[in-house]
């Protein structure tokens, strides 16, 4: 039983937190000035499923922490007070309180905090703002929104043994969670094994099964409508709709016993109630109790399936069911065995043309289209698995040894006659075709859309420009672009200060922004490409731009040298200097001139580069480049000596065959190389790495200018070899970190080849100098 | 290898551990052989730069890049040419993979710990706190080394200090 607690807490974690997110999701889309009531009663439904959820598992303080959240909610979607901006303020916090809640228990503690009970008395102020209004009013406003009138009764029939409890619960504590809901009426024995409970409420149905969701499957429980006479709107609701005509003349509750008693097992069709009917009432016209199936295959089926939320089946959703009656009476000319479900039923379509000989049904649920919310879910659940990390990265080791293998093969094999060993030639090209699609197919298993980033900015824009009394709107493109795991986790952080920087430091003041001719909103921009072996992250602000005379100034008085009129980009990168901010005050925002640095030191840790283009007025564009992946690096393979290296593609800016005049020295030891105008450090492979390989003469090597955090350098080696694409390997594993080798790779011929870090290498020349 | 004493001593009531003995010039070492992951011969290897002497480079060992030891110029045996017959031993140690060549593998020995005598202080002259005692196996002296002791010593500088502490 323990085991099964955990399970179903688990189940609640997994389903709140996604109620969060897209609680979050939802506020962040809403419209203040003109809300969409299907948004807020997605809101409401969100709050509803999370409080439903915390009740039946005894969370009771995220529970609390809703109810004051849902009272609220529950005026605006009800039209009783308008959204403001301070409340959907309040909400996101609300928000935030109830995933510090989550994750308190998630590690099984309980989130104590003054925060809570700060945001619950600003949500219970806002709420009893709210002007009752007439009965009638409100009346008036409800038929726009899908969810059933005001005190309707449900029958909800389970079979208690159905129901997985946690300890300490029973069904009185069920019983008290649904009391939330309204007024709840047992109709059944208290210890009967089957329960049929009433429920008069004016909660819509799916919240009656989010509640039950929580116990037990939904398919085991029947709801459905009780008397319509107490339900005076139903017969209008019902020629609004005709594709729920005919259910609604439904007299009475007094066959669901009868059904119920007769068989629990209607397994897909209990999610909508009163389906139980239809399914009794077809295979007593068939006198097959086996041809339920026929329900499964029916003609039309599959229509309703791909329009509707998943789960609803059906008869879920509504909205296509007229579509389906058409489609099935079309086909039921074809078929005439086995569809008398839509046989009888095809006479019932016209919503006033009630047959006698038809057996009362229950209405259909009144079923809002499925929200976005919930598809966003469905699809994630449907197809896709859950694999840990660990596996996969096992998965591309091995792949990863596979491509090794082939590389070696082919190796032993160039030595063979390619005429009298056709076969193996052809078996090679294959198995390398092979090998490298898979090994493509292997990493895209660590792709994730860069989105998953992407979609925590809006939040962030929008409280970081609340707090500095800045409009700022903020667009996302490419979400879809795809990178490793891996590189998103570690992509967060850096944006983060990106884009804090830019609507701090960026975009101006509103005033300001109007009087030098530009929108009142600022825009940031973050987009997403992939270009080349690479992945692009902009971000780009449309603000004042960087300030040239007010960095000069600033390096000047913080004694970074620079060159008499550098150039723009030599100015831009400054702000990557450590301490370096221009900021007249350090807010709690940015101003420290502690995260540029740290962006530039992440984004390179993870083999990648951050460029700046600014215009003074027109706005600043952060560019950051980064590999596909952390596990795989383009490289150029050099020799020195004996010695095979890989140097990283992204650091090379060009190769050159030098000529003895470009290596010149300074007070006859400083060695330096001229490149093109430039006098750039020379690095000396050979020395810096102690190497035993017999000295070449200068010029007949090759010169490489590389691109490092310590400026270009000159790398001189014997011979460039090949491009590769290597498998990283790290020599920390069984070994310690090199200095100037930032991991290992192994080559065609199973050697080890080492990877050269170009930093690291300009400082240890330094050093050997 | 003879594997088969292990099963005879098995049955003895005393605990008995059985070690791993090779030859580095004239001495005998003897190792704990549950920390041998397997032996094999020598193979070119990837030098590391600034590294020290006694370590000679990395191989790739069905894709785990394993660095490679030399046990005689960690002991200051004297250099000898590697042959066909030269050794490495792969050794399973505080989570790592290292490799150490050695002259040759000669035996598996099994010895209850009464066997292993405790080895004199030598002072300054050497460290001998990775040797765990001498024994003697037919008129021999062998050198019981505590290998996982010697191999995350800060000495051999395999591990970085760092990941010494929280081991």
């Amino acid at each position: 039983m323990t085991i099964d607690m955990t399970r179903f807490y688990q189940v609640f974690f997994d389903e709140a937190g996604e109620h969060l997110a897209a609680m979050e999701d939802l506020l962040l889309e809403l419209d203040v000035s003109a809300p969409d009531l299907e948004t807020l009663n997605a809101i409401f439904r969100a709050a509803h499923s999370i409080k439903g959820g915390a009740g039946t598992f005894g969370f009771n303080d995220m529970a609390e922490v809703t109810h004051v959240l849902e009272t609220l909610l529950d005026c605006l979607r009800k039209q009783e007070l308008q959204p403001t901006i301070e409340m959907v303020d309040t909400f996101l916090r609300a928000g935030d309180v109830l995933k510090a809640q989550l994750a308190a228990h998630q590690e099984g503690r309980e989130y104590a905090d003054d925060r809570i009970a700060e945001v619950c008395a600003h949500l219970e102020q806002l709420s009893t703002l709210a002007p009752t209004p007439p009965a009638n009013h409100r009346f008036a406003l409800a038929p726009q929104v899908h969810t059933p009138p005001p005190s309707v009764r449900w029958h909800i029939s389970f079979r208690a043994d159905a129901i997985d409890f946690q300890p300490g619960a029973d069904l009185a504590a069920l019983r008290d969670v649904l009391a939330e809901l309204g007024q709840v009426d047992w109709l059944s024995a208290d210890d009967a094994e089957l329960c049929v409970w009433r429920l008069t409420t004016n909660a819509g149905q799916e919240a009656i099964i989010e509640t039950f969701a929580f116990v037990c499957d939904p398919a085991c429980l029947t709801i459905s409508f009780d008397d319509g006479a107490l339900h005076p709107s139903a017969h209008q609701t019902a020629q609004e709709d005709p594709g729920f005509g005919f259910f609604t003349d439904a007299p009475g509750s007094d066959h669901l016993k009868q059904v119920l008693e007769d068989e629990a097992g209607f397994g897909f069709f209990a999610d909508a109630p009163g389906t139980a009917y239809l399914a009794q009432h077809a295979a007593d016209a068939e006198e097959d109790a086996a041809g339920f199936g026929f329900f499964a295959g029916a003609p039309g089926s599959e229509q309703v399936s791909d329009q509707e939320h998943h789960g609803y089946g059906l008869f879920g959703g509504s909205p296509g069911m007229a579509t389906v009656a058409a489609i099935a009476q079309q086909e039921r000319t074809e078929n005439a065995q086995g569809y008398g479900f839509f046989e009888r039923r095809q006479p019932l379509v016209p919503t006033d043309a009630v047959p006698a000989a038809a057996p009362p049904v229950a209405p259909a649920p009144v079923r809002p289209a499925a929200t976005a919310a919930d598809a966003k879910r469905a699809a994630p659940a449907d197809t896709s698995i859950r694999v840990s990390v660990e596996k996969v990265d096992q998965l591309i080791n091995l792949v990863g040894e596979l491509v090794i293998t082939h590389a070696m093969l082919a190796e032993s094999a160039s030595g063979l006659e390619p005429l009298a060993h056709e076969q193996i030639f052809d078996g090679l090209a294959n198995l390398e075709r092979n090998s490298r699609d898979l090994q493509q197919a292997v990493m895209s298993i660590r792709m994730l859309p860069i989105s998953f980033v992407f979609n925590r900015f809006p939040r962030v824009v929008r409280d970081t420009a609340a707090k500095l009394g800045k409009q700022v709107t903020l667009k996302l493109l490419g979400e879809d672009t795809e990178l490793d795991k891996g590189l998103i986790e570690r992509l967060a952080d850096p944006l983060n200060h990106l884009v804090r920087n830019s609507i701090d430091h960026g975009i101006e003041q509103p005033e300001q922004r109007v009087a030098s001719g530009k929108p009142e909103m600022g825009e940031i921009t973050l987009r997403a490409s992939h270009q080349g072996g690479s992945v692009v992250v902009e971000v780009r602000d449309d603000g004042a731009g960087l300030n040239r005379e007010k960095l000069l100034a600033k390096a000047a008085q913080q004694g970074i040298a620079l060159p008499d009129n550098p150039a723009d980009k030599d100015v831009w990168q400054l702000i990557f200097h450590a301490g370096f901010s221009t900021a007249d005050k350090v807010t709690d925002i940015s101003g420290r001139g502690v995260g540029m640095d740290v962006v530039r030191r992440n984004i390179e840790a993870m083999n990648g580069r951050v460029d700046i283009d600014s215009e003074p007025g027109h706005g600043t564009r952060i560019t950051i480049r980064l590999p596909l992946t952390l596990a795989i690096l383009d490289g150029l393979s050099v020799r020195m000596g004996n010695e095979m290296f890989i140097l990283p593609l992204t650091a090379i800016q060009e190769s050159i065959q030098p000529t003895r005049d470009q290596f010149m020295t300074v007070a006859g030891k400083g060695r330096l190389a001229r490149v093109n105008g430039d006098y750039l450090p020379l690095v000396i492979l050979r020395e810096v790495f102690a190497l035993d390989a017999p000295p070449v003469r200068d010029e007949d090597g090759i010169l490489v200018v590389v691109d490092t955090t310590e400026g270009r350098i000159a790398l001189l080696i014997d011979e460039l070899v090949a491009q590769h694409q290597v498998v990283i390997k790290s020599l920390e594993t069984n070994y310690r970190k090199v200095e100037g080798i930032s991991g290992a790779t192994i080559m065609g011929d199973g050697r080890v080849a080492l990877i050269l870090d170009v930093d690291a290498l300009a400082r240890l020349n330094r050093r050997v100098e | 290898m003879n594997y088969d004493r292990a099963e005879r001593t098995v049955t003895t009531t005393e605990v008995t551990k059985e070690y791993l003995t090779f030859t580095l010039g004239d001495e005998e070492y003897g190792i704990d052989i549950l920390k041998v992951q397997e032996i094999r011969g020598y193979d070119a290897v990837t030098r590391i730069a600034n590294a020290p002497s006694f370590i000679k480079g990395v191989i790739n060992m069905r894709g785990i890049i394993v660095p490679i030891l030399d046990m005689r110029l960690k002991f200051n045996l004297g250099q000898v040419e590697y042959n066909e017959f030269t050794v490495v031993i792969i050794l399973n140690v505080a989570e790592r993979v290292v490799g150490i060549v050695v002259d040759g593998v000669s035996d598996v020995i099994a010895l209850k710990r009464s066997q292993i005598r405790p080895a004199p202080e030598f002072g300054a002259l050497m460290d001998t706190a990775y040797i765990d005692g001498l024994t003697t196996l037919e008129q021999r002296m062998v050198i019981m080394v505590d290998i996982e002791k010697l191999i995350t010593s800060s000495e051999m500088g395999l591990v970085e200090p760092a990941r010494l502490e929280n081991a």
